[in-house]
């Protein structure tokens, strides 16, 4: 299913999206699918899929460590790709972005890479070390191959810098709320409610907003101050992680935590409404 | 060419939250550094705090020992005992016109942490140092130096507890305090434009070389060799001299145990181009792009990453890369001890060592000049370990 067909589909049905992140291979590739088709059956709209990376600078220790173990159990980007291909094979059509550092196509080579992962059933790409500044390769490759471009706006994006992204972003923008790494938080600061209404004023395209987003509440809050959707990551990694030897036991919680995000999701969104 | 690009290498592959603090390091540095003020502050702190400039030695018995003309440039003697100071005032002052209150970096061998906090107390500004939990261990006589100064100095745990862990954490913490905080980095290496603004200000080495030289010998040395990971010291000593061709540059990185099985940190021997740290540089990793730990005895050097610039001029063969392994190393600071009673870094003792193994090839009269990048006191356990045991 393609990007904005869901995101049609979420406005008729008054919700907001929920964007899970899940980085494939931790503790192992058979987890990663069965989390996914758990994050899906509990209410997931898009699915956030991530490539391990080595040094990946834009995380916190949670998602370090996801990386860390993803990579020492062998995982490596082929396999992610044939992951992509096994979550379609499974039957799950939600929308798919994967998510991955620049030296993984870099290496393979940006074109070759693009063409793999949508051939595997992606619809788009976040490289979050890769600003609008040295995008050009990563855009023109993205138009070929049919990969939307996924950017990201800070609570530190000056006024000109959001111009230049609305100008160029396709897909949907990925609003970080606060200035650090993923990972779970407690509160979200207002500046994320700031932010969110500071890049409403420049474009139409759905907002997903990211980074310490753990509980309906957050995601609640977030989706009524206008934002279309929230990500959360690091917060199920935290779930599993507490059993790594059997990770499937945790997936009752899993599916719970995500249902109650979504409903987050859907409560904003009727807030925001005024309804 | 674009600007912080070389060649191939360079750019800005950071963070979107770092981005707008790039767009402004950048305009403070253009701003503030070309003016008679900074320069004159700079200067001044340069002379009466580092102790430059330096002196260029004539290295007599060394000379002899190798068969050619070596002059060593003294950086073992800027206070605190290396290089590092240069750039570390430099971005201090740059600090304080930016009107940020804190430092933060990392450090591998501890001398650019130390030079942080040195530059950091001069100025007013409140240092925090990242380091590997290994490079604690193995530098501890700097870990304590820097702490005596008054640095907070913050484990790093994370893979394996060296220098590329405590980049990567160093600038996941930058994200979150990036307003108040300026990331001091001591190396040519990371988002444009840190390869720059380190390289302008250690390029201070190779303005006194040109001058001492000239007036000791009345000509350009033959050759300049430095040793090197991100190539801070390096490209500060030859970049008053890359426009002339006549004068040939060696860079020399850590060879480690062996060239095979991850047992190094020869990035131009077993790495490739790839992205690590905001910038595209020749990098050691696997065939899937995964970057590998390195690995050599000199904390300093252990880095996989080669800075664009030196990549840029190894790529173009301007500068020629050699490496040295671990027991030549050690062997070259005992020919050192011995030869001028001088006991150098580990790292320095690397380009002591390409002098050592290439003897032969020097010719009588040729006229070389080693960049004595720092003073070894902070590796006396090791070396002590190295030749006695225990």
């Amino acid at each position: 299913m393609e990007l904005e067909e869901k995101f049609q589909e979420l406005k008729m049905k008054r919700e907001g999206a929920h964007m899970p992140h899940v980085y494939y291979g931790d503790p192992n590739e058979d987890f990663s699918l069965k989390l996914i088709e758990t994050l899906t059956a509990n209410g997931a709209d898009i699915i956030e899929f991530g490539i391990p990376f080595s040094d990946p600078t834009a995380d916190g220790p949670t998602f370090q460590a996801v990386c860390e173990r993803a990579l020492e159990n062998g995982v490596t980007p082929p396999k992610c790709i044939q992951g992509i291909r096994k979550v379609r094979e499974k039957g799950i059509e939600n929308p798919i972005v994967v998510t991955t550092y620049y030296n993984i196509p870099y290496v393979m080579g940006i074109g070759a890479f693009l063409n793999e992962i949508k051939e595997a059933g992606a619809q788009a790409i976040i490289v979050p070390n890769v600003p609008v500044e040295e995008a050009d390769v990563l855009l023109a490759e993205g138009k070929k191959s049919g990969i939307h471009t996924i950017f990201q706006i800070a609570p530190t994006t000056t006024e000109d810098r959001l111009k230049k992204i609305a100008d160029i972003a396709s897909g949907f923008l990925y609003i970080i709320n606060v200035e650090g790494v993923t990972g779970a938080r407690e509160s979200l600061a207002d500046s994320t409610l700031k932010l969110v209404q500071r890049v409403r004023r420049h474009t139409n395209m759905p907002l997903l907003a990211g980074f310490g987003i753990s509980n309906r509440q957050q995601a609640s809050a977030v989706v009524a101050t206008g934002a279309d959707g929230v990500i959360a990551g690091s917060a199920y990694a935290k779930v599993y992680e507490k059993n790594l030897e059997k990770p499937e036991e945790t997936l009752p919680e899993i599916a719970r935590l995500a249902a109650q995000i979504k409903q987050g999701c859907i409560e904003g969104y009727r807030r925001r409404q005024g309804n | 060419m674009k600007k912080g690009k070389f060649g191939k290498y360079g750019g800005q592959f950071v963070n979107e939250i770092l981005m707008p603090i790039l767009i402004e390091l950048e305009a403070a540095f253009e701003k503030h550094y070309p003016t008679s003020e900074f320069q004159e502050k700079l200067g001044g702190l340069l002379r009466d705090y580092a102790g430059r400039p330096t002196p260029l030695y004539y290295a007599r018995n060394f000379s002899k020992l190798v068969g050619c003309q070596v002059y060593l440039k003294r950086e073992d003697l800027v206070c605190g005992g290396s290089h590092k100071l240069n750039n570390a005032l430099g971005q201090a002052l740059l600090t304080k016109e930016m009107g940020k209150s804190r430092l933060i970096t990392e450090t591998a061998a501890g001398q650019h942490g130390l030079a942080t906090v040195m530059a950091g107390n001069v100025c007013g500004l409140e240092t925090e140092v990242f380091m590997g939990v290994k490079d604690m261990k193995r530098q501890a006589s700097n870990v304590k130096r820097m702490k005596l100064l008054g640095a907070k100095v913050t484990p790093v745990d994370i893979g394996m507890g060296v220098l590329k862990d405590a980049v990567s954490d160093t600038l996941r913490k930058w994200t979150a305090c990036s307003q108040t905080t300026h990331y001091l980095m001591g190396s040519t290496v990371g988002p444009h434009p840190y390869p720059e603004i380190v390289a302008t200000f250690q390029s201070v080495i190779g303005t006194e070389i040109k001058e001492q030289i000239l007036k000791k010998e009345d000509r350009p040395p033959d050759k300049i060799v430095a040793c090197g990971s991100g190539g801070s010291n390096a490209l500060g000593a030859f970049r008053a001299f890359i426009d002339n061709e006549d004068v040939k540059l060696v860079f020399v990185e850590g060879g480690g145990e062996s060239l095979e099985a991850d047992n190094s940190a020869a990035a131009f021997q077993v790495g490739k181009p790839g992205i690590l740290h905001g910038a595209v540089m020749q990098v050691l990793q696997d065939e899937h792009g995964q970057i590998k730990p390195s690995k050599t005895r000199a904390a300093g050097l252990n880095y996989p990453g080669r800075g664009p610039e030196i990549s840029a001029l190894c790529e173009s063969g301007r500068v020629k890369a050699y490496y040295a392994f671990d027991k030549e190393v050690f062997e070259a600071v005992k020919v050192m001890c011995r030869t001028e009673g001088l006991i150098p870094a580990l790292e320095t003792a690397h380009a002591i060592s390409y002098m050592i193994k290439h003897k032969e090839e020097f010719e009588k009269g040729e006229l070389v000049v080693l960049n004595y990048s720092g003073r070894g006191d902070k590796d006396l356990d090791a070396i002590m370990r190295y030749f006695h045991g225990a």
